[in-house]
């Protein structure tokens, strides 16, 4: 399923305020686990073998352009399957990242929840906004801003992510690089 | 008063700190360079059409670059003769004319103003002829589109030289050559603009340290380098080159797809091409067409062949630039594979590249150590395989003997002190003959029996 679909909010159905309750829990404990630098819990725990994580990059275009949106085949800063999400979480484990050394602050607020259930039961569709604070060194600070488009899959009482788009919403980004999870 | 022989010793091996920070040396370096040298636009595949066009940066200038109807490519500064409103705020698309949104003149593709509304009712008293976007010299090399300001300057060709017979390697290569894939990516980075530039001219050194991490995590050859731990015969694994203009790269053998994750498909189609790309340019070529490649095509547009990115380090100000990132593909190579490697390039040397993820920090502070005033007194170096070095047998320009090295270093900063220093480009010409007598190790490859 395209994680680019836009939801067609009079028909979808809307998930309850319990699982609504859950899958909010579940956003917040996810990003606990980011800024806790635990990465390799989060994938093993939190991320579906299938994911396909992606950060298109877009372009600024006139309205008039006709030209469709970014799909996986074009451009892109994130455009991950597991074994390449596996490499970038790894890669921190090496104790050989010397910028992470003294290691970096990052902080996330997940807000605009908003939950669907899909065609396929035990599937949900989830929009949320995010805003993240990286602070680095003695003054770097960076701030991020954008939404996701994410897949969740219900497993038990927890979820597993098997789609996450990100729409960052700055064009150039003010940062000097975007090697953190969303 | 800024003395530039203090700035940069004569074979470019020592450097001024000066360098990464100086507003005075900034100004000269807008005058002096971008303002006389050729700055890479784009590439013809990304404007196929009549109307296409893409709006591009030269140094801290807005340009837009445009196909014409007789399929000619003309660039053109991006802000209104009236009052200086940027005149196109959209990245790339089609357009039968650009119009401004401050009091709606409007131009035709060509740059040529066309229209001013309420010109007679109201007296406008321009003469329109005169009020077009002031044209930039375009140029293409293969398709790259590269811009220049200055009448004087010698035409692309002659500015890349024998650096162009060196790109040819996969610029030609199989007969079909590159083209690159945007749109771009764009970040900000807070360093000077030749923090990365020498980086990737010549410092394949940094690669096994500064990449440790993602180097062991990714596997494949260059893993080896990684903590800069192994005994490797360094000299035979690969060389440096430097040819007129400042121009440059480090080639490391057989090594060009190493850096991809999903590597069989590249590595199979680079296999069917080596022997069409022997055929076509020879062996000295051949050999260089399988290598890994980090390049400055001068002043500011950096590469990886191999690797795929395809960079411009957009100055702004001495200390910060905007990095613009597309993807280089074979032309040759269909559309799955170039999906692979297009994902791959994002992956090693995107915004949030393993690879690229490293190299920040250090171009950041390697530009701000240098605000405090005492710091700043002190001299930077690029000796390493200095002597090592010299007129090869088989390539033009100068070529030092390991990958490992800074010859094309010295190269690079030999130029940039030439070019700040000539008042025109006919003081740059006067030097075409005897330019590489810095390196005056003139027999080092013929006393050399193994080189190859
Ligand atoms: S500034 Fe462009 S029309 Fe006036
Ligand atoms: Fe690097």
């Amino acid at each position: 399923m395209p994680t680019d679909t836009k939801p067609k909010v009079a028909t979808a159905r809307r998930v309850t305020a319990e699982l609504q309750h859950q899958i909010e829990q579940h956003y917040y404990t996810e990003a606990r686990m980011l800024q806790d630098e635990l990465f390799r819990e989060w994938l093993e725990q939190l991320v579906a073998p299938d994911i396909h994580y992606w950060l298109p990059v877009y372009e600024q275009r006139f309205r008039r352009d006709k030209r469709p949106a970014p799909t996986p085949d074009d451009a892109a800063i994130y455009n991950d399957d597991y074994a390449m999400l596996k490499m970038r979480v790894e890669r921190l484990y090496t104790g050989q990242v010397w910028m992470e050394d003294p290691p970096s602050r990052i902080r996330y607020s997940i807000s605009n929840v908003e939950a669907y259930h899909t065609e396929i039961p035990g599937e949900l569709q989830v929009y949320s906004n995010f805003t993240i604070q990286r602070h680095r060194r003695q003054t770097e600070h960076y701030t991020h801003t954008g939404g996701r488009q994410d897949l969740l899959r219900q497993d038990g009482t927890t979820f597993k992510l098997a789609r996450r788009k990100i729409d960052l919403d700055a064009r150039v980004v003010q940062d000097k690089n975007l090697y953190f999870f969303a | 008063m800024l003395d530039l022989d203090e700035l940069v010793n004569n074979d470019g091996s020592e450097q001024s700190r000066e360098i990464f920070w100086n507003q005075d040396l900034y100004q000269l370096e807008i005058e002096r360079i971008f303002s006389r040298c050729w700055l890479f636009l784009t590439h013809e595949s990304l404007i196929p059409k009549y109307g296409d066009f893409v709006s591009a940066r030269m140094a801290e200038e807005e340009i837009i670059v445009c196909r014409q109807k007789d399929d000619t490519i003309r660039a053109f500064i991006n802000s209104c003769t009236h009052r200086g409103n940027q005149v196109c705020h959209a990245e790339s698309g089609n357009a039968r004319a650009f119009i401004c949104n401050y009091h709606g003149w409007a131009y035709g593709t060509d740059g040529a103003l066309v229209d001013i509304p309420l010109e007679q009712r109201c007296n406008a008293q321009v003469n329109k002829e005169d009020c077009g976007l002031p044209q930039v010299r375009v140029e293409s090399y293969r398709g790259f589109l590269y811009g220049c300001f200055d009448a004087e300057a010698p035409n692309l060709e002659e500015y890349l030289g024998e650096f162009g017979w060196l790109l040819d390697t996969w610029m030609i290569g199989a007969g079909n050559g590159v083209e690159l894939l945007g749109p771009p990516s764009k970040s900000v980075l807070d360093c000077n603009w030749k923090v990365p530039a020498e980086n990737f001219v010549g410092d394949a050194y940094h690669v096994g340290w500064t990449h440790a991490a993602a180097l062991e995590v990714m596997g494949g050859e260059l893993a080896g380098l990684a903590g800069n731990r192994a005994d490797m015969p360094f000299d035979d694994m690969g060389k440096q080159f430097t040819t007129r203009h400042g121009h440059g790269f480090g080639v490391i053998n057989n090594a060009a797809t190493s850096i991809h994750i999903d590597r069989a498909d590249y590595d199979t189609f680079m296999a069917e091409q080596l022997p069409k790309v022997a055929e076509n340019l020879g062996e000295a070529r051949a050999d260089l067409f399988n290598g890994h490649w980090n390049c400055t095509l001068f002043p500011n547009n950096s590469f990886l062949y191999g690797t795929n990115t395809f960079k411009v380090w957009h100055p702004r100000g001495p200390h910060q630039i905007e990095v613009w990132s597309w993807t280089l593909v074979h032309k040759d190579m269909d559309r799955e594979l170039r999906k692979k490697i297009q994902i791959g390039a994002a992956f090693t040397f995107g915004t949030a590249g393993t690879l690229e993820a490293d190299d920040g920090e250090n171009m950041m502070t390697c530009t701000h150590s240098n605000r405090g005033s005492v710091t700043r007194r002190g001299t930077l170096r690029s000796t390493m395989g200095l002597n090592h070095e010299g007129p090869h047998p088989d390539y033009p320009g100068i070529v030092g003997a390991s990958f490992i090295g800074e010859t094309s270093y010295r190269g690079f900063y030999r130029f940039y002190k030439e070019i700040l220093k000539a008042q025109s480009w006919d003081a740059v010409r006067d030097n075409d003959d005897s330019w590489d007598s810095t390196f005056e190790n003139r027999d080092f490859w013929k006393n050399r029996p193994t080189a190859s």
